[in-house]
């Protein structure tokens, strides 16, 4: 609290851009530790806005105006926010706090690590434990008599970017390993991502080879020789380079580069083109920018999204997942994929590659397990990414951004592909930004378990699970049963099929009915379908009972099997794993909570309504029961409320029913 | 011809005749008479055999032999072996799978690939060349390619000149309508004694008489407005309808004064009557300023007596401020030329600056802005809104029905659509022969309105899938039939025109005196002349919240509105904490409150301070829940706006997903709909037989073809997963259906399916062999 010097400023004009508010409500603004909170006077709704520190990626202050100074709040999942202050001195002391606030130089002053909710000890291990890697290896049927575990890493001694726990083909030995680790970028040796049980075949991912003009090197090349033995149906693997030959060719000079197929036996080296995190990090900007514009016209837009590039990239991202599904599942050939570090580009295009070929990770649970796979394990650089802390800012860059959008990409080309919907991809977005949860922290599994995290924070998969009934896609057909090559999903990557994630970067967008409403519709269906069910076996018990015989025959006729099943499948028990009980859940022990724990996982810009009148926000320890409010106030407040804004014209009819 | 066989070797470019084959014994086999399928009254015209069709783009390997046929109808090729129909097709009762009615040609261009040699056919024209390859640009956007490599090059000639010449027939009476609907009424005429229902049963009304107009009113409540007759026998106008709405306190003589300022006559027309008594009105503009003052007066006073408030009218000029018929033409080729002819490579590398390039999105978005104006006059500001346009048969018909598909839900109904169309578009003149160029007489006049305007239909739908009865499949169908010059639809300029002919048809062919012309010519309404029942299925969405959509529940019978009710309710009910986490409520359900800034930016400049009362409208109307039968106002930022991709590139190979796109979703969705009629069904066999209905057959007696869905619930131990044939341009197919590029790959072929197809050159300049 030491940066705070003006905790409250009274008459401040606030917009909410993103969401398109375009007259400025007048309210009292506050600063917290952890949130910018802003209350409306208007003594009807009292409406809050909660801006989580840890979400804004900038506070611009553009040069005063005679009515009052002005700061723009960028929030790192696309709000923008303006402020109108009318002392100027006031408005320079909330903007040189929020300048440091809004920049933690370190981890413990990050929220998920400053709070110390009472949540039992073991409530917070079970959360760290929702997600099980070995037993995902265990389902694709590894370790077998091709693919063992290896040791070579405990304690992160070959690459501290890796996970401890890693599997490599049966025929390389330790001495291989560590070899070719010495040949790699950043020891970040081949290792299994992916094993495809019906053809053998295998994702793998490394960084890129230290061979410069001509270096070569033994065991990097028995590593790929037996990357090929461990996959007896072909006599050849992929090497994917997935950055432009131009870029591979360039590292050359610095003493990395690409494998020299002279040298490798058996290998086919393809280069993908996706580009580099600079190039991805303006694209983003500009297709932020077009997302802003106020007015546009048909040509600002179009030209806009073209020039931007970022459809593009995402097309090379998506290119890269089909080259390797393809690869594995039609021609039943193991692909090694590496870009430069081997943790942003190769963990796009492996994960996108295990999305394709598996429908388990189109699941939501599968879906948790894969990030958890191919980005967290495998040191994805998520704090360096996605600027947890003020640092380079050459090193933030959208790459999960990237990935994310690809799925979003696939499940508008195949609507029944997905167990969940785009909100649940929004969700991670923001969790992964917001740093209310420590999955997503640090850079590597080595620094998560340095920082201690398990024992300081939450995991923010249970949090996800719970929620699951929000983020189920209706239209979801599981296809879990079906053999593997037909549940190979095999997208269309020509431009005609790429569209703009209006949901995440035009964020009024977001709730704009049409795109949920078939969804919903099918929600309702399937309730209705559900109690027509009941009503039926209600009349049939009410016949049995009359008639004195059971009826039987209707239940044969009735297609139910499929849609008890998926009922089943949502309200039956937590998957058997480790996870059984709420850990996080705020609403169940709101009122016994402290005030800073419901904040915490309250949404970042969470927008409530204050049903409590004279409740003063500025004493947050008294806000204990600003959340518990949410869902009772809501429900009959007319303005500002989501409630309120119930798009179903009956609703009001429905509760007072 | 002893060359020929069922599969070719690849000909060389040079080779002139294939390779010899080696397989001897399928160049013996018995060739099987190939018969075409002829409708009646339908002729051969000229044939010629051993004809290869081009199946796919990139390889020769897939293509089909058989005979190429000219007939007074289509264009139709019956291969030698016929593959197994694909089912992703519907059958046509009219058209075969690779048949293209005559109407639906646009280019007819023969080429000789060895001498370099291609030109563009007209009516009565020459060939001085024999032709290797017959290529037919068709208005559906296909492009179909065949080969006469094998084919005696006379008969190969003989039959692209017949193509040619029969596709621009001289005279409107020589549309094949006219045979084969005058053939088809005494065929059916004994079977349709018994069942002699109104109209042919034909349920969607033609405002052809005052009935029709009576029951608008009444359905409008538009009390201060009469149906008048004082164009009876087109005594006024040829291109209004003979009878017109017209407010009541205007007589017929203060109208037959009025006209004669008008341009052909055409006094203003009531469109249709907002429930707080606004009026819509379309007119044509008076050209001498000196009448036009006058006269706008006179009129606009009376539409003020006929409003309850007497409030003041609202004059559009609709030439003023949208694209012209010119514009839309020109957006449409070149739409058409990125989607289709272009190479797929070349508009692959731009494809959203030659979208926007074409500006055809640009026009469909203006002309849902322009509408959502409208509304916002009719329904904000409660006054009477006048359309006008200099001759009141063109935009007037695209804005006026979109205005009243947005303010009116009946229009949203499949018969409601149809009407709509009859009565805005059919009956209020827009000349459908020249605009779709059915001559091919006048390339100026040619311009595809209709189109546009079911493009924003498509738009309206995209965003509000619910609100429709009818799908993009139908939208799609509806485009095709435009081709189809057998129904009374799409082949007049005016409603005196239509009137006449088909009097002089009546006349003709014998047909009783005072008999329907919906029946003896019936409109593209009548939707069984075309396809099964099963197949009008795939026009019904699934997702349709409509007035009719009843249901049984507890006993009682509910709407799927209330139903949708009951769903809230349980998400509301939901414990918070599903609520809790992130992004909780505001996504939980729609928040409309943040749509307002989608149309905002739109309607004005954006500023923190003031809002115009458009404005104002629209965001209030984006701030509270959405009524599916209620009015619906489009999105219009220029993300909203999206191609028309079943229209557009459902011939393209490359923007195919198969197994995937929105009809996945369609599927999944019917099955649902589908399974709870099932349970419907049996519910209400529980209640037991209702005095004077017999019992319901229980689900697996229902015959299949009383469902509604196009696809049927699953039972239990069918898969439930969507069949293999399901592609993304599901109910069509791309294959064989565009074949932009010479097989061969040739610079002259190159050139050929470039950009410069469309210079009808007899000779190359350039020796590309």
């Amino acid at each position: 609290m030491e940066h705070i010097r003006t905790p409250k400023v009274e008459n401040v004009r606030f917009l909410d851009r993103s969401s398109g508010q375009r007259k400025a409500s007048v309210g009292t603004l506050y600063l917290s530790a952890t949130h910018t909170i802003f209350v409306e006077n208007n003594p009807e709704s009292r409406k809050e806005t909660w801006v989580l520190h840890s979400l804004v990626s900038s506070v611009d202050r553009p040069p005063p105006t005679p009515s009052g100074s002005q700061l723009i709040l960028r929030c790192k999942d696309f709000h923008v926010f303006s402020l109108f202050i009318q002392q100027e001195r006031e408005c320079t002391e909330i903007h040189t706090a929020l300048n440091r606030l809004t920049r933690p130089e370190s981890y413990s002053e990050l929220y998920c690590l400053s709070f110390n909710p009472n949540v039992n000890i073991e409530d917070r291990a079970q959360s760290w434990s929702f997600i099980d890697l070995m037993s995902d290896y265990k389902r694709m049927g590894v370790p077998n008599n091709l693919w063992v575990h290896t040791a070579a890493n405990s304690e992160y001694k070959v690459c501290d970017s890796y996970p401890s726990e890693l599997f490599v083909p049966k025929s390389a030995p330790p001495s291989i390993i560590v070899g070719s680790s010495r040949f790699r970028s950043r020891g970040r040796f081949p290792v299994l991502s992916y094993f495809h049980q019906d053809t053998l075949a295998a994702v793998c991912r490394c960084s890129q080879p230290l061979s410069g003009f001509s270096g070569r090197c033994h065991e990097d090349e028995m590593m790929l020789q037996a990357l090929m033995k461990s996959n007896p149906g072909s006599d050849y693997i992929y090497v994917v380079d997935t950055r432009p030959k131009l870029n591979a060719m360039a590292n050359k000079a610095a003493g990395k580069g690409y494998e020299n197929e002279d040298h490798y036996s058996n290998i086919k080296l393809q280069f993908i083109g996706i580009e580099n995190i600079h190039v991805m990090r303006s694209s983003q900007q500009k297709i932020i920018d077009v997302g802003e514009m106020r007015s546009p016209s048909m040509t600002d837009f179009l030209w806009g999204l073209e020039n931007s590039g970022w459809l593009k990239h995402i097309k090379a991202i998506l290119d890269a997942g089909v080259f390797i599904a393809r690869a594995v599942a039609d021609e039943g050939v193991s692909v090694l994929v590496h870009c430069s570090d081997g943790w942003d580009r190769t963990a796009q295009a492996c994960s996108v590659a295990s999305i394709l070929l598996d429908p388990h990770y189109r699941t939501i649970q599968g879906f948790m397990v894969l990030i958890e796979k191919d980005w967290v394990s495998f040191g994805h650089k998520f704090s360096h990414r996605y600027a947890h802390l003020d640092g380079d800012p050459r090193e933030v860059s959208p790459v999960l951004d990237q990935f994310l959008e690809c799925v979003w990409q696939l499940s508008e080309q195949f609507p029944c592909a997905f167990e969940f919907n785009q909100r649940f991809l929004i969700s991670i977005h923001t969790y992964v930004y917001s740093c209310q949860y420590g999955t997503f922290l640090g850079n590597s599994e080595k620094e998560r378990r340095d920082m201690r995290l398990r024992d300081r924070s939450h995991s923010v998969w249970p949090q996800l699970w719970k929620d699951r009934s929000k983020y189920t896609n209706p239209l979801y057909q599981n296809q879990l049963s079906q053999n593997q090559s037909q549940g190979v999903l095999r997208p269309n990557t020509s431009p005609y099929c790429f569209k703009m994630w209006k949901g995440l970067y035009h964020h009024m967008d977001k709730s704009v009915p049409p795109r949920q409403s078939p969804a919903d519709f099918l929600s309702a269906v399937r309730e209705e379908s559900h109690q027509l069910e009941e009503e039926l076996t209600n009349h049939q018990e009410r016949i049995a009972a009359l008639t004195g015989r059971p009826v039987t025959w209707e239940k044969v006729q009735v297609p139910r099997r499929r849609v008890s099943q998926q009922w089943q499948r949502y309200l039956g028990p937590d998957p058997p794993t480790t996870y059984t009980q709420p850990i996080t859940s705020p609403a169940h022990e709101l009122s016994s909570k402290a005030a800073n724990h419901k904040a915490g996982t309250a949404h970042p810009h969470l927008t409530l309504p204050l049903g409590v009148k004279g409740h003063d926000p500025s004493d947050l320890c008294t806000c204990s029961d600003l959340e518990s409010g949410v869902a009772d106030l809501s429900s009959h407040s007319s303005s500002g409320g989501d409630d309120g804004k119930d798009p179903d014209p009956y609703e009001a009819a429905s509760t007072t029913a | 011809m002893s060359m020929f066989s069922v599969k070719p070797m690849k000909p060389t470019f040079k080779c002139y005749l294939p390779p010899v084959q080696t397989d001897v014994k399928k160049a013996i086999e018995p060739i099987k008479k190939l018969e075409p399928k002829l409708l009646l009254g339908e002729i051969v015209v000229n044939e010629v055999n051993f004809v290869r069709k081009c199946i796919s783009t990139d390889s020769s390997q897939d293509d089909l032999w058989g005979k190429l046929i000219c007939t007074n109808f289509k264009v139709s090729f019956i291969p030698q072996d016929a593959p197994a129909k694909q089912r992703s097709q519907l059958s046509h009762f009219l058209l075969g799978e690779h048949d293209i009615p005559l109407t639906c040609l646009d280019q007819v261009v023969t080429v000789n690939d060895t001498k370099g040699k291609r030109k563009v056919l007209g009516s009565n024209q020459k060939l001085k060349f024999n032709p290797t390859e017959l290529i037919l640009y068709c208005k559906d956007l296909r492009i179909i390619r065949f080969c006469f490599g094998e084919a005696g090059p006379e008969s190969a000639k003989k039959v692209c000149l017949a193509i040619a010449h029969y596709s621009h027939p001289a005279d409107l009476h020589l549309l094949f309508g006219f045979e084969y609907q005058g053939r088809r009424y005494h065929e059916y005429k004994a079977k349709r004694v018994n069942g002699s229902t109104p109209r042919g049963g034909l349920q969607t009304p033609i405002f052809d008489r005052p009935s029709d107009w009576d029951r608008e009113i009444k359905r409008t409540g538009a009390s201060e407005w009469r149906v008048c007759s004082v164009n009876e026998g087109y005594a006024i106008s040829p291109s209004l309808p003979e009878y017109i709405v017209v407010p009541a306190s205007l007589a017929d003589q203060d109208l037959k004064q009025y006209s004669s300022f008008f341009p052909d006559n055409r006094i203003p027309l009531w469109c249709w009557n907002h429930p707080s008594g606004s009026a819509l009105i379309r007119m044509a503009s008076i050209t001498d300023p000196l009448h036009q003052r006058k006269i706008d007066q006179r009129v606009f006073t009376a539409i003020t007596k006929s409003h309850p408030h007497r409030s003041e009218v609202i004059r559009l000029d609709l030439d003023k401020c949208l694209p012209n018929i010119q514009d839309i033409q020109s957006a449409f080729f070149k739409i058409r030329q990125i989607c289709v002819m272009d190479p797929f490579e070349e508009s692959e590398e731009r494809w959203l600056s030659s979208i926007e390039n074409s500006r055809w999105l640009e026009y469909v978005r203006a002309f849902l802005k322009h509408s959502a104006e409208v509304v916002y006059h009719l329904d904000g500001k409660n006054t009477s809104v006048v359309l006008a346009e200099e001759e009141d048969r063109d935009l007037n018909c695209i804005v006026s029905s979109l205005v009243q598909l947005m303010l009116d839900p009946h229009y949203r109904s499949l018969i409601g659509f149809q009407s709509l169309v009859q009565k805005e578009w059919v009956m209020a003149g827009h000349r459908f022969l020249d605009r779709c160029n059915h001559l091919k007489k006048s390339d100026k006049e040619e311009s595809p309105l209709f189109t546009l305007f079911l493009d924003c239909v498509w738009q309206m739908m995209n965003q509000y899938p619910a609100a429709f009865e009818f799908t993009e499949a139908y939208l799609t169908v509806l485009t095709d039939s435009m081709w189809i010059p057998l129904f009374s639809t799409f082949l007049f300029n005016s409603p005196k025109q239509r009137n006449q002919h088909l009097a002089d048809f009546a006349k003709n062919k014998a047909i009783p005196q005072g008999e329907e012309q919906s029946v003896y010519f019936p409109p593209v309404w009548d939707w069984s002349q075309q396809f099964s029942f099963k197949d009008q299925t795939l026009f019904n969405n699934p997702m349709y919240v409509g007035k009719g959509a009843a249901c049984v529940q507890n006993g009682e019978v509910k709407t799927f509105r209330r139903t949708k009710k009951t769903y809230s309710s349980t998400l509301r009910g939901a414990p918070a904490s599903m609520r809790n986490g992130l992004k909780s409520g505001e996504e939980t359900l729609p928040r409309r409150g943040s749509l307002v800034s989608e149309l905002k930016p739109d309607f004005s400049p954006v500023k923190d301070v003031v809002e115009s009362p458009s404005e104002r409208f629209f965001r209030d109307w984006f701030s509270r829940p959405i009524d599916q039968q209620g009015l619906l106002i489009p999105l219009l930022t220029p993300s909203h706006m999206a191609l028309w991709k079943l229209f557009f590139l459902r011939w393209v190979p490359e923007a195919c997903i198969p197994k995937g796109g929105s009809i996945t979703a369609y599927h999944k969705l019917c099955q649902l709909v589908d399974e709870i009629e099932i349970l419907q069904i049996q519910l209400r066999q529980y209640k037991g037989p209702s005095p004077g209905s017999t019992p319901l057959p229980s689900p697996s007696e229902s015959r299949s073809d009383q469902r509604r869905m196009y696809f049927k619930a699953s039972f239990p131990d069918d898969p439930s997963t969507p069949p293999d044939f399901l592609t993304s341009s599901f109910p069509f197919t791309p294959v064989g259906n565009l074949c932009r590029r010479n097989v061969h790959g040739t610079p002259i072929s190159k050139f050929l399916n470039g950009a410069k197809i469309w210079l009808s050159t007899e000779t190359l300049a350039n020796d590309t062999v």
